[in-house]
C-alpha cells in the first residue's frame, strides 16, 4: 500500500494512458516519429542494463539489433510469417549476445569496449561481402510490415514499448539489478561479497539481447527494410548513447525520455538543416557535464531537506 | 503538490508548447496556395547542396513565368545527412505534415530505395536526380501498380556502363589505339551492374579486360590497388568510383602510376576537385553531364548563368538533373491540371521536354529501365571531360566537343598505343 | 618483387597509425583519459592546414604548420571544455569518470565532424605533397612524400622518446603515470602535468592529421574510422604502452597491406580485426598492458 501512495506509478500510468489515445488526436507524421521513438526507447532501456548497472561501456548494441534486424529480415523473405521472425530475430540476437558475452567475462573497460565495437565492424563487413543474401548497404527489403496504418503502427509500438519497460524496470529493482550494480562499482568487492559476478553479468547480456534483437526485428518490420543506416551502423549506436544519457544512466524509464527526446527534437530542429546534429549532441553533452544524472535522474532526485 | 510533480508538468507543458507551436507555424493564409515540392538531400556534400540549388533555381524560374496553373511552386528542404533512416523521416514529414505534392530526393542509391517504398505507400511523385542503382527501376519495372511513383533523372548504371563503353571506343581505342583496359570500382550497390556491364561491353569496343579490381570504399590506401594493376600492363583504367575520388586521384599522381584514369569518377566531376586534389588530377578523365561553357541545349548555358549568378559557382551535374526534374513534375502538374499522385505520374511518363542535358523523357511500363531517364541520341547522353590545367574540358562525343585528350607527362599513352 | 613493395608500402602506413596512437595512449596513462574525438581533432588539423594553405596562399610548410597549430588549439579545446570539466565534477563519482569521459569525448567528437562538415562540406581533400615527385627504390617507385613521412613520423616519435627519458618533465610524466597520488604529495600539480600531456598530445594528433591528409587525402566522413583505428590500435598494443602502440601500428599495417596485396582490396580491414580479438582473448591486457 506504500508504494501506490507514491506518484511516481500514477503519472506513468496516467502518460501510457495519454499516449494510448495519440492516433485519435495526433498527425499521421507525429505518431511516425513516436513510433520510432518508441523503438529507440527499447533500444536505450536494453543498453542502459549493461552500461548503467553493469558498468560496462557496450559499443555493440547495434550488433544484437542488427542481428535481430536482419535475422528476422532473412526468415520473412524465406516465407516465415511475422511472429515467427520476431521471435527467431530475438532468438539469433540473444545467441549473439552470449558470444559477445564470451570476452566480456574475460575483459574490462575500454578493452571490452573495443570487442564489442569489433563486433558491429565485423557484422557491417559481413552484411556487405555478403551482399547477395543480405543486400549489403542498400539493405534488404522484407515482404511483409506490421501494418501500413500509421495509428496501428504507433499502438504496436507503444505497447512494446510499455510491456519492455515494465520487465526491464523490474529486473533492474530485483535482485539481479541490485548485484549489477555493485558489481558495476566495485568488482571485486561485489565478488567477495560471494556474488557470481560472471554469471550476473551474463545474464544482463542475454536480457539486453532479447529486447534489443527483439526491437530489431519490430522496427524491420515497421520500416519495410532492414539496412546498414537503420540498424547497424555506429551513429545508431551514438544515438543510443546519447538517449541513455540524456534521460538518465541507470533508470532504465531515462531511455525512453532519451529516446523520445533524441527523435522528436531532432525533427523539431530540422529546419536548422545540417546543424540539427550538432545541436543534439551539443545538449546532450551539457547535461553529462552539468546534470550527470540525466533529465530523469534529475527529475527523482532527492531534494536537500534545508 | 509536490516539487516532483511540478517538475514533471513543467516539463511535460514544455513539450506540448512546442508541440502546438510547431503544428501552429504552417497554417499562415495564402491565395491561391502554392504547390509545395520537397528536396531532400545532404547539405554538407556538393552534390547535394546542387539538387536542392537547382530545384530552387527551377522554381523561381517557373514562378517568374507565371507558375503552374496559376499557383506558385514552393520548394521545401530536408537535410538527411544522407542516412536512409533520417531521409525516410524528413520523407515522412515532408507528406504527412508539409503536404507537399512531389519529391526530389537524394544522390545516393541506398537512400533512394529507402524512400522508394515509403514512395509507394503514401503515393507520392518522387524522382532521386542522380542516384545511379538499377534497383530503383527494377522496382518499378516489377511491381509497376505500387512502385510507380518512382522516377529517376539520371542513369541507372547499366545505361552509365553502356555510356562509358561508347565513349571508350572512341577515346581509347580508335584514337589513342589502345588495346587492355583495367575495370576498378569501389565495392557499392551501384558499381555491380556497372562493372557487370563493362565487363561485356569494353571487349565489344576492342578493350580486352585484364582485371577486375573491387576496393572496400573506407580504403584510404590504394599503392595496393595500383601497383598490382600496374603488374597486369592495361593501357587504360576504367573507374567506378563516387564515396572515393580525392584519394586515389592524389595517389595516382603522387605514385606517378602511368596508366590513364578514365571512366566514372564522379567527385571529379565537382568543380573544386581541382583544388581538393592540389592540383593532382590534370589528366584526369571522367563521364559527366556538362562542363562550362558547353551549350549541349539552348537551356544549358542560361541555365549554368543563372545558377553562377544565383549561388557563385558553377553546378555539379545534378544540380541539371534537378532543375530538370522539377521543371517535368510543373509540367505534369500542369498538364493534369492537378496534384492527384495517379494523374501526376500518367503525365510525367509523357514528359517530352527541352532540358538542361538533352532532351528529357522516361522510360515506358514496358521498357527494361521503366521511369528512368531515356538514354541515346536524340534524348541525353552523358559527355566526358578532361582535367586539363585547371579547367574542365569537354573530350566526347565528338561533334560537340573537339578537344583532344592531354595526359600529364608521367602517364605512358604513346607507349601503350605503340605496344 | 610483390614483397619488397608491401614491406615499403607497409612500413609508411605503419608509421603513420602509430604516430596517430601514440599521442592516444600517452594521454590515457597519464590521465586515464581514452579520448574519442581523436578522429575529429586530426580532422580540424588537416582541414584548417588544407584551408590556409590553398585559400590563402601558405604553401604547402606554411599549411602544415598551420594545421598542427589548430591540433594543438582543439587538443586544448577538447581538454578545457569536455574533459576537465568532467574530471572536476563533483556529481560524478571516480568509479564512473572513464565511462562519462568516454561519452564525453564521443559527443564532442561528433560535434566537431559536423561543425567542419558544415564549414567545409564532407569533400575530401588533400594536402599538397611536401616534397613531390617520386624515386626508384630498389625498383618499387615509391613517391618522395611517403618516404619523407614515414621520416617525420620516426622522428616525432624519437624526440618523444628522447623528452620522456631524458629531460625532467619527461619523468614527471612518467611518475605521474605510474603514481599520480605520489606525485601530487611531492607537491607537483597534476593540472599542470595533464596540460603538458595535452600539449604532447595535440602536436601529435595535428602532426598526424597534416601528414594524412598529404598522404591519403582526408574528409570529414573519415573520423569515425580515424577514431577506431587509433583505439584499436592502442587497446592491441596495450593501454598506456608507447612501445606496445607501435608494435600494434605495425601489425595492424602489414595486415591491412598484406590483405590488400594478396587476398583482395575489399578484405583490407578484416584480418586486422580477427588479430585483435584474438589477441585480446589471449591476453586480455593487450602485448604490451600492464594490468
Amino acid at each position: 500500500m506504500q508504494k501506490l501512495r507514491r506518484p511516481g506509478p500514477w503519472i506513468a500510468l496516467l502518460l501510457v494512458v495519454v499516449a494510448a489515445t495519440a492516433p485519435g488526436w495526433m498527425g499521421a507524421y507525429f505518431l511516425g516519429i513516436f513510433t520510432t521513438a518508441y523503438y529507440f526507447g527499447v533500444f536505450a532501456m536494453s543498453w542502459d542494463l549493461l552500461f548503467g548497472f553493469a558498468g560496462e561501456v557496450n559499443f555493440g548494441p547495434t550488433f544484437l539489433i542488427g542481428l535481430g534486424a536482419y535475422g528476422a529480415g532473412l526468415m520473412n523473405n524465406a516465407g516465415i510469417p511475422i511472429p515467427l521472425c520476431l521471435i527467431g530475430g530475438a532468438a539469433i540476437a540473444v545467441v549473439g549476445g552470449v558470444l559477445l558475452a564470451l570476452p566480456a567475462l574475460r575483459l574490462r573497460g575500454p578493452y571490452f569496449g573495443l570487442v564489442t565495437l569489433v563486433a558491429v565492424l565485423l557484422l557491417l563487413d559481413c552484411i556487405v561481402i555478403f551482399a547477395g543474401v543480405t543486400g549489403g548497404e542498400i539493405g534488404m527489403m522484407v515482404p511483409d510490415v506490421l501494418s501500413i496504418d500509421a495509428g496501428v503502427n504507433y499502438w504496436y509500438a507503444l505497447a512494446f514499448l510499455v510491456v519492455s519497460a515494465l520487465i526491464l524496470f523490474g529486473l533492474s529493482r530485483s535482485s539481479l539489478g541490485l548485484i549489477l550494480q555493485a558489481t558495476g562499482q566495485d568488482r571485486i568487492e561485489a565478488a567477495a561479497l560471494g556474488f557470481n559476478v560472471t554469471k550476473h553479468k551474463l545474464a544482463a547480456f542475454v536480457i539486453s539481447a532479447f529486447f534489443s534483437g527483439l526491437a530489431g526485428a519490430m522496427l524491420t518490420f515497421y520500416e519495410g527494410t532492414a539496412s546498414v543506416d537503420t540498424v547497424v551502423s555506429l551513429a545508431i549506436t551514438v544515438q543510443i548513447v546519447i538517449a541513455v544519457v540524456f534521460g538518465g544512466r541507470r533508470t532504465i524509464l531515462g531511455g525512453i525520455l532519451g529516446g523520445i527526446f533524441l527523435i522528436l527534437f531532432g525533427e523539431l530542429l530540422r529546419p536548422l538543416g545540417e546543424l540539427n546534429t550538432f545541436v543534439v549532441s551539443a545538449i546532450a553533452l551539457a547535461v553529462i557535464i552539468f546534470f550527470p544524472d540525466g533529465a530523469l535522474g534529475w527529475l527523482l532526485r532527492p531534494r536537500d531537506p534545508r | 503538490m509536490t516539487s516532483h510533480l511540478r517538475r514533471a508538468l513543467s516539463c511535460a507543458l514544455a513539450a506540448a508548447g512546442a508541440l502546438g507551436l510547431y503544428a501552429a507555424a504552417p497554417a499562415r493564409a495564402a491565395d491561391p496556395e502554392p504547390i509545395k515540392i520537397g528536396v531532400i538531400s545532404e547539405q554538407s556534400a556538393i552534390v547535394g547542396q546542387a539538387i536542392l540549388q537547382g530545384a530552387q533555381l527551377a522554381a523561381e524560374d517557373i514562378n517568374a513565368k507565371g507558375g503552374v496553373n496559376g499557383r506558385k511552386i514552393e520548394i521545401v528542404s530536408y537535410d538527411d545527412h544522407s542516412s536512409a533512416s533520417d531521409a525516410v523521416r524528413a520523407y515522412q514529414r515532408a507528406v504527412q505534415q508539409d503536404h507537399v505534392s512531389a519529391v526530389v530526393a537524394t544522390f545516393i542509391s541506398e537512400v533512394a530505395l529507402a524512400i522508394e517504398p515509403w514512395a509507394a505507400r503514401l503515393h507520392m511523385p518522387t524522382i532521386t536526380p542522380a542516384a545511379a542503382s538499377d534497383l530503383i527501376s527494377k522496382q518499378v519495372h516489377d511491381k509497376y501498380d505500387q512502385y510507380k511513383y518512382m522516377f529517376e533523372g539520371w542513369f541507372p548504371s547499366p545505361i552509365l556502363a553502356r555510356a562509358t563503353c561508347d565513349a571508350s571506343g572512341d577515346l581509347f581505342v580508335k584514337d589513342l589505339h589502345m588495346k587492355t583496359a583495367a575495370i576498378v570500382s569501389e565495392d557499392a550497390d551501384w558499381t555491380k551492374p556497372l562493372d557487370d556491364g563493362t565487363a561485356v561491353c569494353l571487349p565489344k569496343v576492342g578493350l580486352t579486360v585484364v582485371d577486375h579490381v573491387r576496393f572496400n570504399p573506407d580504403t584510404t590506401d590504394f599503392t595496393p590497388i595500383y601497383n598490382s594493376i600496374e603488374a597486369k600492363h592495361p593501357n587504360v583504367i576504367i573507374t567506378g568510383i563516387a564515396h572515393v575520388g580525392v584519394q586515389p586521384t592524389v595517389q595516382w599522381h603522387d605514385q606517378q602510376v602511368p596508366i590513364p584514369l578514365g571512366g566514372i569518377s564522379a567527385q571529379a566531376t565537382n568543380l573544386t576537385f581541382w583544388k581538393d586534389t592540389n592540383g593532382a588530377a590534370n589528366g584526369v578523365v571522367t563521364q559527366t553531364g556538362t562542363v562550362p561553357g558547353l551549350a549541349i541545349t539552348p537551356l544549358t548555358l542560361p541555365v549554368a548563368d543563372a545558377f553562377q549568378k544565383r549561388f557563385g559557382h558553377f553546378p555539379a551535374f545534378d544540380g541539371f538533373t534537378a532543375y530538370d526534374a522539377v521543371r517535368a513534375f510543373a509540367g505534369a502538374i500542369a498538364r493534369a491540371k492537378s496534384t492527384d499522385p495517379d494523374k501526376m505520374v500518367a503525365e510525367m511518363e509523357k514528359t517530352d521536354m527541352e532540358g538542361t542535358l538533352g532532351h528529357v523523357a522516361f522510360y515506358g511500363r514496358q521498357d527494361q529501365f521503366t521511369h528512368a531517364l531515356k538514354y541515346g541520341p536524340g534524348f541525353v547522353t552523358p559527355v566526358v571531360m578532361q582535367w586539363q590545367d585547371g579547367k574542365q574540358v569537354c573530350v566526347w562525343p565528338s561533334d560537340k566537343c573537339p578537344a583532344k585528350m592531354i595526359f600529364p607527362s608521367f602517364v605512358k599513352v604513346q607507349q601503350a598505343a605503340n605496344q | 618483387m610483390i614483397a619488397l613493395q608491401i614491406l615499403i608500402d607497409g612500413f609508411a602506413v605503419s608509421a603513420l597509425y602509430g604516430l596517430g596512437a601514440v599521442g592516444f595512449t600517452l594521454i590515457f596513462g597519464v590521465s586515464g583519459v581514452l579520448n574519442l574525438a581523436h578522429g575529429g581533432i586530426m580532422l580540424v588539423a588537416a582541414l584548417l592546414g588544407w584551408w590556409i594553405a590553398a585559400d590563402h596562399g601558405a604553401g604547402p610548410y606554411g599549411g602544415a604548420a598551420f594545421g598542427v597549430l589548430m591540433g594543438l588549439v582543439a587538443s586544448y579545446v577538447t581538454y578545457f571544455v569536455v574533459v576537465r570539466p568532467i574530471q572536476r565534477s563533483r556529481a560524478i563519482p571516480k568509479v564512473e569518470e572513464e565511462i562519462f569521459i568516454l561519452t564525453g569525448t564521443l559527443l564532442w567528437g561528433i560535434m566537431i565532424q559536423v561543425g567542419m562538415d558544415y564549414i567545409f562540406s564532407n569533400n575530401p581533400v588533400t594536402m599538397q605533397p611536401l616534397i613531390p615527385g617520386v624515386v626508384n627504390l630498389f625498383g618499387v617507385r615509391t613517391p618522395w612524400n611517403e618516404l619523407m613521412i614515414a621520416a617525420v613520423c620516426w622522428t616525432t616519435i624519437g624526440l618523444l622518446w628522447l623528452l620522456v627519458n631524458r629531460t625532467r618533465i619527461g619523468k614527471q610524466l612518467m611518475a605521474a603515470a605510474i603514481n599520480p597520488r605520489g606525485l601530487t604529495l611531492l607537491g607537483f600539480e597534476m593540472s599542470r602535468i595533464y596540460l603538458i600531456v595535452w600539449s604532447i598530445y595535440g602536436v601529435l594528433a595535428g602532426l598526424a592529421g597534416v601528414l594524412l591528409a598529404s598522404f591519403f587525402g582526408i574528409s570529414s566522413d573519415n573520423v569515425g574510422n580515424l577514431t577506431a583505428s587509433a583505439f584499436t590500435i592502442v587497446i592491441l598494443g596495450g593501454l598506456g604502452s608507447v612501445p606496445g602502440s607501435l608494435i600494434a601500428a605495425y601489425v595492424v599495417g602489414y595486415a591491412e597491406t598484406i590483405t590488400a596485396y594478396l587476398v583482395a582490396p575489399t578484405l583490407r580491414p578484416i584480418p586486422a580485426l580477427l588479430i585483435l580479438v584474438v589477441v585480446l582473448y589471449l591476453r586480455p591486457q593487450g602485448l604490451l598492458g600492464r594490468r
